[in-house]
Protein backbone atom coordinates (compact mmCIF):
# COMPACT_ATOMS: atom_id res chain seq x y z
CA UNK A 1 0.00 0.00 0.00
CA UNK A 2 0.97 3.48 -0.95
CA UNK A 3 -0.11 5.86 1.55
CA UNK A 4 0.69 10.05 2.34
CA UNK A 5 1.57 11.16 5.71
CA UNK A 6 0.92 14.53 7.26
CA UNK A 7 2.26 16.08 10.05
CA UNK A 8 1.27 19.56 10.97
CA UNK A 9 3.26 22.18 12.96
CA UNK A 10 1.22 25.12 13.76
CA UNK A 11 -0.03 26.20 10.28
CA UNK A 12 2.46 24.79 8.49
CA UNK A 13 2.32 21.04 7.37
CA UNK A 14 4.10 18.56 5.58
CA UNK A 15 3.21 15.47 3.42
CA UNK A 16 5.14 12.93 2.32
CA UNK A 17 5.21 9.60 0.54
CA UNK A 18 7.62 7.29 1.52
CA UNK A 19 8.19 4.54 -1.28
CA UNK A 20 10.82 4.23 -3.99
CA UNK A 21 12.54 8.01 -2.93
CA UNK A 22 11.27 10.39 -0.20
CA UNK A 23 8.31 13.00 -1.97
CA UNK A 24 8.08 16.17 0.75
CA UNK A 25 5.55 18.92 0.37
CA UNK A 26 5.94 21.05 2.66
CA UNK A 27 3.66 24.60 3.61
CA UNK A 28 4.91 27.58 5.33
CA UNK A 29 2.23 29.50 6.50
CA UNK A 30 3.94 33.10 7.16
CA UNK A 31 5.84 32.80 3.69
CA UNK A 32 2.29 32.27 1.73
CA UNK A 33 0.55 35.26 -0.08
CA UNK A 34 -3.10 33.13 -0.56
CA UNK A 35 -3.03 33.77 -4.35
CA UNK A 36 -5.15 31.01 -5.14
CA UNK A 37 -2.78 29.58 -7.96
CA UNK A 38 -1.76 26.31 -6.59
CA UNK A 39 -5.27 25.83 -5.54
CA UNK A 40 -6.11 26.17 -9.88
CA UNK A 41 -3.15 24.69 -10.79
CA UNK A 42 -3.57 21.37 -8.49
CA UNK A 43 -4.14 18.42 -10.94
CA UNK A 44 -6.04 16.67 -8.65
CA UNK A 45 -8.09 19.39 -7.14
CA UNK A 46 -6.46 18.46 -3.23
CA UNK A 47 -5.69 22.51 -2.45
CA UNK A 48 -8.09 24.70 -0.70
CA UNK A 49 -6.93 28.39 -0.22
CA UNK A 50 -9.22 29.89 2.61
CA UNK A 51 -11.39 32.81 3.15
CA UNK A 52 -8.14 35.68 2.54
CA UNK A 53 -10.02 38.21 3.70
CA UNK A 54 -11.06 37.32 6.79
CA UNK A 55 -8.29 34.88 7.95
CA UNK A 56 -5.84 38.43 7.40
CA UNK A 57 -8.02 40.36 9.08
CA UNK A 58 -8.87 38.39 12.04
CA UNK A 59 -5.41 37.13 12.34
CA UNK A 60 -7.00 33.66 11.73
CA UNK A 61 -5.65 30.43 13.49
CA UNK A 62 -6.64 29.12 10.29
CA UNK A 63 -3.40 28.30 7.66
CA UNK A 64 -4.38 30.00 4.68
CA UNK A 65 -4.54 26.96 2.43
CA UNK A 66 -5.40 23.21 3.43
CA UNK A 67 -3.98 20.20 1.34
CA UNK A 68 -6.04 17.19 1.48
CA UNK A 69 -2.56 14.52 2.17
CA UNK A 70 -5.44 11.61 0.84
CA UNK A 71 -6.00 13.15 -2.64
CA UNK A 72 -2.82 15.02 -2.92
CA UNK A 73 -0.44 12.80 -5.37
CA UNK A 74 2.68 14.73 -4.70
CA UNK A 75 3.50 15.89 -7.97
CA UNK A 76 4.83 19.03 -6.76
CA UNK A 77 3.41 21.39 -9.49
CA UNK A 78 1.72 23.05 -6.58
CA UNK A 79 5.52 24.12 -5.40
CA UNK A 80 6.52 24.46 -8.74
CA UNK A 81 3.77 27.48 -9.73
CA UNK A 82 4.11 29.18 -6.13
CA UNK A 83 5.31 32.94 -6.63
CA UNK A 84 6.47 33.01 -3.43
CA UNK A 85 7.47 29.65 -2.57
CA UNK A 86 5.64 28.87 0.33
CA UNK A 87 5.28 25.38 -0.90
CA UNK A 88 8.78 23.86 -1.05
CA UNK A 89 8.48 20.10 -2.95
CA UNK A 90 11.44 17.73 -2.70
CA UNK A 91 12.61 14.45 -3.52
CA UNK A 92 14.68 12.50 -1.47
CA UNK A 93 15.44 15.69 0.42
CA UNK A 94 16.50 17.73 -2.40
CA UNK A 95 14.44 21.00 -3.90
CA UNK A 96 12.73 20.46 -7.17
CA UNK A 97 14.37 24.24 -7.72
CA UNK A 98 17.70 22.33 -7.83
CA UNK A 99 16.57 19.44 -10.13
CA UNK A 100 16.82 20.23 -13.58
CA UNK A 101 13.92 17.69 -14.48
CA UNK A 102 11.39 20.85 -12.84
CA UNK A 103 10.34 23.87 -14.88
CA UNK A 104 10.93 27.06 -12.74
CA UNK A 105 9.99 30.87 -12.59
CA UNK A 106 13.02 32.99 -14.12
CA UNK A 107 13.09 35.50 -11.09
CA UNK A 108 15.35 36.84 -9.08
CA UNK A 109 16.54 39.93 -7.09
CA UNK A 110 20.25 41.35 -6.63
CA UNK A 111 21.60 43.98 -5.20
CA UNK A 112 25.32 44.93 -6.19
CA UNK A 113 27.22 45.93 -3.61
CA UNK A 114 29.43 47.82 -6.00
CA UNK A 115 27.00 50.27 -5.98
CA UNK A 116 25.15 50.09 -2.71
CA UNK A 117 25.49 53.27 -0.74
CA UNK A 118 24.18 51.08 2.57
CA UNK A 119 21.04 53.94 2.94
CA UNK A 120 18.61 51.22 3.82
CA UNK A 121 16.12 52.74 1.97
CA UNK A 122 15.30 49.20 0.35
CA UNK A 123 14.92 47.99 4.10
CA UNK A 124 12.76 50.36 4.97
CA UNK A 125 10.45 49.96 1.57
CA UNK A 126 10.41 46.02 1.28
CA UNK A 127 7.13 44.81 2.37
CA UNK A 128 8.17 41.62 3.93
CA UNK A 129 10.53 42.98 5.84
CA UNK A 130 13.28 40.36 3.72
CA UNK A 131 15.65 42.68 3.23
CA UNK A 132 18.61 43.53 6.24
CA UNK A 133 21.22 46.28 5.26
CA UNK A 134 24.17 46.04 7.92
CA UNK A 135 26.63 48.98 7.93
CA UNK A 136 29.27 50.35 9.42
CA UNK A 137 29.64 54.03 10.09
CA UNK A 138 32.90 55.93 9.88
CA UNK A 139 34.80 57.31 13.35
CA UNK A 140 33.12 60.68 13.64
CA UNK A 141 36.28 61.81 15.22
CA UNK A 142 38.35 61.10 11.84
CA UNK A 143 35.88 63.65 10.15
CA UNK A 144 36.20 66.52 12.18
CA UNK A 145 39.46 67.61 14.02
CA UNK A 146 40.90 69.98 15.78
CA UNK A 147 42.13 71.32 19.43
CA UNK A 148 40.22 71.77 22.40
CA UNK A 149 41.88 72.77 25.96
CA UNK A 150 39.88 74.01 29.28
CA UNK A 151 42.23 75.75 31.68
CA UNK A 152 41.24 74.60 35.02
CA UNK A 153 42.19 77.56 36.97
CA UNK A 154 40.12 79.85 35.12
CA UNK A 155 36.92 77.60 34.72
CA UNK A 156 34.24 78.31 37.01
CA UNK A 157 32.46 74.91 36.31
CA UNK A 158 29.08 77.14 35.71
CA UNK A 159 27.76 73.79 33.16
CA UNK A 160 26.53 76.40 30.07
CA UNK A 161 29.13 74.50 28.15
CA UNK A 162 27.86 71.24 28.63
CA UNK A 163 24.04 72.40 28.56
CA UNK A 164 24.69 74.06 24.90
CA UNK A 165 26.99 71.08 23.60
CA UNK A 166 25.05 69.75 20.66
CA UNK A 167 27.68 66.39 20.37
CA UNK A 168 26.83 65.69 24.61
CA UNK A 169 31.00 65.86 24.73
CA UNK A 170 31.46 67.85 27.76
CA UNK A 171 30.80 66.75 31.26
CA UNK A 172 30.81 68.95 34.06
CA UNK A 173 30.45 67.36 37.65
CA UNK A 174 29.19 70.62 39.56
CA UNK A 175 29.57 68.94 43.49
CA UNK A 176 31.01 71.73 45.12
CA UNK A 177 34.60 71.50 46.14
CA UNK A 178 35.12 68.20 44.02
CA UNK A 179 34.30 70.47 40.51
CA UNK A 180 35.60 69.09 37.38
CA UNK A 181 35.22 69.04 33.98
CA UNK A 182 36.00 66.80 30.33
CA UNK A 183 35.90 67.16 27.17
CA UNK A 184 35.77 63.85 25.39
CA UNK A 185 37.49 64.68 22.42
CA UNK A 186 35.89 61.25 20.00
CA UNK A 187 32.94 63.00 20.50
CA UNK A 188 33.63 66.41 20.07
CA UNK A 189 32.92 68.26 16.55
CA UNK A 190 34.70 70.78 17.18
CA UNK A 191 31.82 73.46 16.78
CA UNK A 192 33.32 76.28 18.76
CA UNK A 193 29.79 77.12 20.68
CA UNK A 194 31.47 76.22 24.16
CA UNK A 195 33.79 78.38 23.72
CA UNK A 196 31.65 81.44 22.49
CA UNK A 197 29.68 80.85 25.51
CA UNK A 198 31.99 80.45 28.11
CA UNK A 199 31.58 83.48 30.42
CA UNK A 200 35.10 83.13 31.82
CA UNK A 201 36.93 82.60 28.49
CA UNK A 202 38.16 79.81 30.03
CA UNK A 203 37.99 77.20 27.07
CA UNK A 204 40.31 77.33 23.87
CA UNK A 205 39.36 75.61 21.03
CA UNK A 206 40.09 75.54 17.34
CA UNK A 207 38.62 73.55 14.20
CA UNK A 208 41.38 72.21 11.50
CA UNK A 209 38.54 71.40 9.14
CA UNK A 210 38.09 75.87 8.99
CA UNK A 211 41.52 76.38 8.27
CA UNK A 212 42.50 73.20 6.47
CA UNK A 213 39.09 72.57 4.75
CA UNK A 214 38.05 69.32 3.37
CA UNK A 215 41.80 68.54 1.90
CA UNK A 216 42.16 67.90 5.79
CA UNK A 217 39.88 64.72 5.73
CA UNK A 218 41.45 61.08 4.31
CA UNK A 219 38.71 59.91 1.66
CA UNK A 220 38.39 56.79 3.09
CA UNK A 221 38.25 57.31 6.32
CA UNK A 222 34.68 58.84 5.52
CA UNK A 223 33.23 55.91 3.41
CA UNK A 224 30.36 53.92 5.15
CA UNK A 225 30.76 49.98 4.93
CA UNK A 226 28.25 47.16 5.33
CA UNK A 227 26.37 44.27 3.76
CA UNK A 228 23.41 43.43 2.33
CA UNK A 229 21.10 40.62 2.83
CA UNK A 230 18.25 38.75 1.13
CA UNK A 231 16.29 36.41 2.28
CA UNK A 232 15.03 34.34 -0.18
CA UNK A 233 12.28 32.70 1.20
CA UNK A 234 10.07 35.66 1.80
CA UNK A 235 11.28 38.11 -0.84
CA UNK A 236 8.30 38.01 -3.40
CA UNK A 237 10.07 40.09 -6.30
CA UNK A 238 7.66 43.00 -6.05
CA UNK A 239 10.46 45.41 -7.05
CA UNK A 240 9.74 48.15 -4.37
CA UNK A 241 13.80 48.11 -3.81
CA UNK A 242 14.78 48.53 -7.07
CA UNK A 243 12.39 51.30 -7.44
CA UNK A 244 13.66 53.38 -4.11
CA UNK A 245 17.25 52.76 -4.56
CA UNK A 246 19.19 55.75 -5.54
CA UNK A 247 21.92 54.32 -6.82
CA UNK A 248 20.44 51.33 -9.34
CA UNK A 249 22.07 49.10 -7.21
CA UNK A 250 19.29 46.63 -7.31
CA UNK A 251 18.07 44.38 -10.09
CA UNK A 252 14.61 42.61 -9.83
CA UNK A 253 13.21 40.08 -12.22
CA UNK A 254 9.93 39.19 -12.22
CA UNK A 255 8.22 36.08 -13.23
CA UNK A 256 4.91 37.36 -14.34
CA UNK A 257 4.17 40.33 -16.77
CA UNK A 258 0.37 41.81 -17.04
CA UNK A 259 -2.27 44.20 -15.98
CA UNK A 260 -3.64 45.45 -12.76
CA UNK A 261 -7.07 46.62 -12.88
CA UNK A 262 -9.23 48.04 -10.77
CA UNK A 263 -12.84 49.03 -11.48
CA UNK A 264 -13.56 51.97 -9.02
CA UNK A 265 -17.25 51.67 -10.18
CA UNK A 266 -17.86 48.06 -8.45
CA UNK A 267 -15.32 48.88 -5.59
CA UNK A 268 -17.07 49.52 -2.04
CA UNK A 269 -13.92 50.63 -0.48
CA UNK A 270 -13.99 47.97 1.98
CA UNK A 271 -9.80 47.55 1.95
CA UNK A 272 -9.41 43.75 1.89
CA UNK A 273 -7.14 43.99 -1.08
CA UNK A 274 -5.24 46.96 0.81
CA UNK A 275 -4.82 44.34 3.52
CA UNK A 276 -4.16 41.09 1.60
CA UNK A 277 -1.74 42.90 -1.28
CA UNK A 278 1.58 41.13 -0.46
CA UNK A 279 3.64 44.01 -2.45
CA UNK A 280 2.06 47.14 -0.64
CA UNK A 281 0.71 48.12 -4.54
CA UNK A 282 -2.67 49.33 -2.78
CA UNK A 283 -3.58 51.80 -0.78
CA UNK A 284 -6.44 54.43 -0.09
CA UNK A 285 -5.74 58.07 -1.91
CA UNK A 286 -5.98 60.92 -0.02
CA UNK A 287 -7.82 63.93 -1.24
CA UNK A 288 -4.27 66.34 -1.99
CA UNK A 289 -7.41 69.22 -0.47
CA UNK A 290 -10.42 68.85 1.82
CA UNK A 291 -13.59 68.41 -0.84
CA UNK A 292 -11.46 66.96 -3.47
CA UNK A 293 -13.11 63.43 -5.15
CA UNK A 294 -10.74 60.48 -4.93
CA UNK A 295 -10.31 57.10 -6.46
CA UNK A 296 -11.32 54.56 -3.66
CA UNK A 297 -8.14 52.23 -4.05
CA UNK A 298 -4.94 53.59 -5.76
CA UNK A 299 -2.15 51.14 -6.80
CA UNK A 300 1.46 51.56 -7.42
CA UNK A 301 1.19 49.26 -11.12
CA UNK A 302 5.25 49.10 -11.27
CA UNK A 303 5.50 47.11 -7.89
CA UNK A 304 2.62 44.60 -8.51
CA UNK A 305 3.67 40.93 -9.06
CA UNK A 306 0.26 39.89 -10.81
CA UNK A 307 -0.44 37.14 -8.46
CA UNK A 308 -4.09 38.00 -8.12
CA UNK A 309 -4.38 37.64 -4.72
CA UNK A 310 -6.55 41.20 -4.49
CA UNK A 311 -8.79 39.96 -7.34
CA UNK A 312 -9.86 36.50 -5.25
CA UNK A 313 -10.33 38.23 -2.52
CA UNK A 314 -12.13 41.08 -3.46
CA UNK A 315 -16.11 40.68 -2.57
CA UNK A 316 -17.30 42.22 -5.32
CA UNK A 317 -15.08 41.29 -8.71
CA UNK A 318 -13.92 45.05 -8.74
CA UNK A 319 -10.76 43.83 -9.40
CA UNK A 320 -9.03 42.53 -12.44
CA UNK A 321 -5.93 40.94 -12.64
CA UNK A 322 -4.33 39.90 -16.22
CA UNK A 323 -0.97 37.52 -16.58
CA UNK A 324 -0.12 37.87 -20.07
CA UNK A 325 3.15 36.27 -20.12
CA UNK A 326 5.28 33.72 -17.82
CA UNK A 327 9.02 33.80 -17.94
CA UNK A 328 9.69 30.22 -16.97
CA UNK A 329 12.83 27.51 -18.22
CA UNK A 330 10.86 24.76 -19.67
CA UNK A 331 11.83 21.17 -19.42
CA UNK A 332 10.46 18.33 -21.74
CA UNK A 333 7.74 17.63 -19.87
CA UNK A 334 4.86 19.16 -21.64
CA UNK A 335 2.10 18.61 -18.82
CA UNK A 336 4.63 20.98 -16.85
CA UNK A 337 4.38 23.34 -19.42
CA UNK A 338 1.24 23.66 -20.29
CA UNK A 339 0.58 23.97 -16.39
CA UNK A 340 2.62 27.27 -16.11
CA UNK A 341 1.22 28.74 -19.79
CA UNK A 342 -2.06 28.31 -18.15
CA UNK A 343 -1.33 31.03 -15.88
CA UNK A 344 -1.94 33.11 -18.40
CA UNK A 345 -5.30 35.13 -18.89
CA UNK B 1 -0.72 -24.31 3.47
CA UNK B 2 0.88 -20.91 2.26
CA UNK B 3 4.38 -22.66 1.87
CA UNK B 4 2.85 -25.28 -0.58
CA UNK B 5 1.64 -23.09 -3.15
CA UNK B 6 5.21 -21.24 -2.96
CA UNK B 7 6.17 -24.97 -3.44
CA UNK B 8 4.32 -25.36 -6.55
CA UNK B 9 5.43 -22.07 -8.04
CA UNK B 10 8.60 -22.76 -7.24
CA UNK B 11 8.15 -25.71 -9.19
CA UNK B 12 6.19 -24.00 -11.94
CA UNK B 13 9.03 -21.71 -12.39
CA UNK B 14 11.69 -24.40 -12.50
CA UNK B 15 10.19 -26.40 -15.84
CA UNK B 16 9.79 -23.16 -17.49
CA UNK B 17 13.63 -22.37 -16.61
CA UNK B 18 14.37 -25.96 -17.58
CA UNK B 19 12.70 -25.39 -20.88
CA UNK B 20 14.93 -22.40 -21.63
CA UNK B 21 17.86 -24.25 -20.76
CA UNK B 22 19.27 -23.33 -17.81
CA UNK B 23 21.64 -26.09 -15.58
CA UNK B 24 19.99 -26.94 -12.28
CA UNK B 25 22.36 -25.06 -10.76
CA UNK B 26 21.66 -21.62 -12.32
CA UNK B 27 17.82 -22.96 -11.88
CA UNK B 28 18.88 -22.93 -8.00
CA UNK B 29 20.41 -19.59 -7.86
CA UNK B 30 17.98 -17.92 -9.75
CA UNK B 31 14.96 -19.16 -7.22
CA UNK B 32 16.72 -19.20 -4.28
CA UNK B 33 16.50 -23.27 -3.55
CA UNK B 34 18.72 -25.81 -3.27
CA UNK B 35 20.20 -27.76 -6.48
CA UNK B 36 18.65 -31.06 -4.86
CA UNK B 37 15.63 -29.11 -4.90
CA UNK B 38 15.54 -28.57 -8.30
CA UNK B 39 16.42 -32.10 -9.28
CA UNK B 40 13.64 -33.46 -7.21
CA UNK B 41 11.43 -30.88 -8.80
CA UNK B 42 12.86 -32.09 -12.42
CA UNK B 43 12.45 -35.70 -11.56
CA UNK B 44 8.90 -35.10 -10.13
CA UNK B 45 9.31 -36.18 -6.66
CA UNK B 46 8.68 -34.01 -3.40
CA UNK B 47 5.42 -32.32 -4.09
CA UNK B 48 2.23 -32.80 -4.42
CA UNK B 49 0.37 -32.80 -7.72
CA UNK B 50 -2.17 -31.21 -5.81
CA UNK B 51 0.36 -27.85 -4.89
CA UNK B 52 1.01 -27.59 -8.78
CA UNK B 53 -2.95 -27.45 -9.82
CA UNK B 54 -3.37 -24.39 -7.42
CA UNK B 55 -0.08 -22.96 -8.57
CA UNK B 56 -1.02 -23.64 -12.03
CA UNK B 57 -4.61 -22.27 -11.22
CA UNK B 58 -3.28 -18.75 -9.81
CA UNK B 59 -0.92 -18.34 -12.99
CA UNK B 60 -4.39 -18.60 -15.18
CA UNK B 61 -5.73 -15.50 -12.85
CA UNK B 62 -5.85 -12.12 -13.88
CA UNK B 63 -2.22 -10.42 -13.97
CA UNK B 64 -3.09 -8.11 -11.11
CA UNK B 65 -4.41 -11.28 -8.80
CA UNK B 66 -1.76 -13.67 -9.86
CA UNK B 67 0.78 -10.43 -8.85
CA UNK B 68 -1.31 -9.57 -5.78
CA UNK B 69 -1.82 -13.57 -4.72
CA UNK B 70 2.21 -14.36 -5.12
CA UNK B 71 3.49 -10.84 -3.37
CA UNK B 72 1.07 -11.81 -0.84
CA UNK B 73 3.00 -15.39 -0.52
CA UNK B 74 6.67 -14.47 -0.90
CA UNK B 75 6.59 -11.37 0.78
CA UNK B 76 9.08 -10.77 -1.30
CA UNK B 77 9.36 -8.61 -4.31
CA UNK B 78 12.39 -9.63 -5.54
CA UNK B 79 11.28 -13.13 -5.78
CA UNK B 80 8.05 -12.13 -6.47
CA UNK B 81 9.05 -10.03 -9.74
CA UNK B 82 11.01 -13.66 -10.90
CA UNK B 83 7.90 -15.98 -10.14
CA UNK B 84 6.14 -13.60 -12.28
CA UNK B 85 7.84 -12.96 -15.23
CA UNK B 86 8.73 -16.30 -15.40
CA UNK B 87 5.75 -18.03 -15.04
CA UNK B 88 3.62 -15.18 -17.11
CA UNK B 89 3.52 -16.07 -20.79
CA UNK B 90 1.26 -12.84 -21.77
CA UNK B 91 3.22 -9.66 -23.53
CA UNK B 92 2.38 -6.20 -22.70
CA UNK B 93 2.89 -2.77 -24.16
CA UNK B 94 2.65 0.26 -22.07
CA UNK B 95 1.88 3.53 -23.25
CA UNK B 96 2.02 6.56 -21.20
CA UNK B 97 0.71 9.94 -22.47
CA UNK B 98 2.07 13.72 -22.35
CA UNK B 99 -0.59 14.67 -19.77
CA UNK B 100 1.31 12.51 -17.10
CA UNK B 101 2.50 14.78 -14.49
CA UNK B 102 5.60 12.84 -13.38
CA UNK B 103 4.22 12.16 -9.82
CA UNK B 104 5.52 9.11 -9.52
CA UNK B 105 2.83 7.32 -7.76
CA UNK B 106 2.66 4.34 -10.48
CA UNK B 107 6.96 4.22 -9.44
CA UNK B 108 5.62 3.71 -6.02
CA UNK B 109 2.39 1.68 -6.85
CA UNK B 110 4.35 -1.01 -9.61
CA UNK B 111 5.24 -4.12 -7.78
CA UNK B 112 7.50 -4.98 -10.64
CA UNK B 113 9.79 -2.14 -10.42
CA UNK B 114 8.80 -1.43 -14.07
CA UNK B 115 8.36 2.18 -14.12
CA UNK B 116 10.83 5.05 -13.50
CA UNK B 117 10.52 8.91 -14.42
CA UNK B 118 12.45 10.52 -17.16
CA UNK B 119 11.86 14.18 -17.67
CA UNK B 120 9.03 13.90 -15.70
CA UNK B 121 7.09 11.16 -17.57
CA UNK B 122 6.81 8.03 -17.06
CA UNK B 123 8.46 5.25 -18.90
CA UNK B 124 6.97 1.89 -18.65
CA UNK B 125 9.42 -1.02 -19.16
CA UNK B 126 7.20 -3.72 -21.56
CA UNK B 127 9.79 -6.87 -20.72
CA UNK B 128 9.04 -5.87 -17.12
CA UNK B 129 5.49 -5.51 -17.31
CA UNK B 130 3.09 -8.16 -15.92
CA UNK B 131 0.08 -6.44 -17.23
CA UNK B 132 -1.30 -5.93 -13.73
CA UNK B 133 -2.75 -2.28 -14.28
CA UNK B 134 -2.11 -1.14 -10.83
CA UNK B 135 -0.18 1.73 -12.29
CA UNK B 136 -3.54 2.76 -14.97
CA UNK B 137 -6.09 2.21 -12.34
CA UNK B 138 -3.88 4.37 -9.82
CA UNK B 139 -2.86 7.14 -12.33
CA UNK B 140 -4.07 10.59 -11.16
CA UNK B 141 -4.61 11.87 -14.84
CA UNK B 142 -5.34 8.42 -16.80
CA UNK B 143 -2.30 8.90 -18.25
CA UNK B 144 -1.44 5.28 -18.77
CA UNK B 145 -2.20 2.73 -21.47
CA UNK B 146 -1.62 -0.85 -20.91
CA UNK B 147 -2.53 -3.08 -23.84
CA UNK B 148 -1.85 -6.81 -24.38
CA UNK B 149 -0.62 -7.64 -27.50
Amino acid sequence: MVVNTKEVTDKDFNIKRLAEELRNLSFKDHICIGCGICESSCPVSAITVGDMGAIIRNNSPQPKLVIDEHECVLCGICSGVCPADALTFSIANQPISEIPAYPKYNADVEIDDDKCIYCQKCEIACPREAITIARSLPDRSKLVTGEIEIAEDTCVYCGICEELCPADAIDVDRTPEAETINVDKDKCVYCLVCKKSCPVTAIKASCRICSYGDYDINLEDAVTKGSSFIDDELCIKCGWCEGVCPTEAVKVKKPFEGLLKIHQDKCTACGTCVDICPCDVLSFPKPAKSGDIVDNVAKEEQYCIKCGACARACPVEAIEVQISNVDYIPTKSKSWSEKFEALKN
Amino acid sequence: MPKHIVSGLKYLATIELKKKGLTQQKIADELEIDRSTVSHYLNGRNISFHCINVAETMTQLSSKDFLILTHSLFKNAEITQKIISICQSKVFKAEVLDTCIGCGLCVDLCLMQAINLEYLKANINSIKCCGCLLCQEGCPTNSIKVLEV
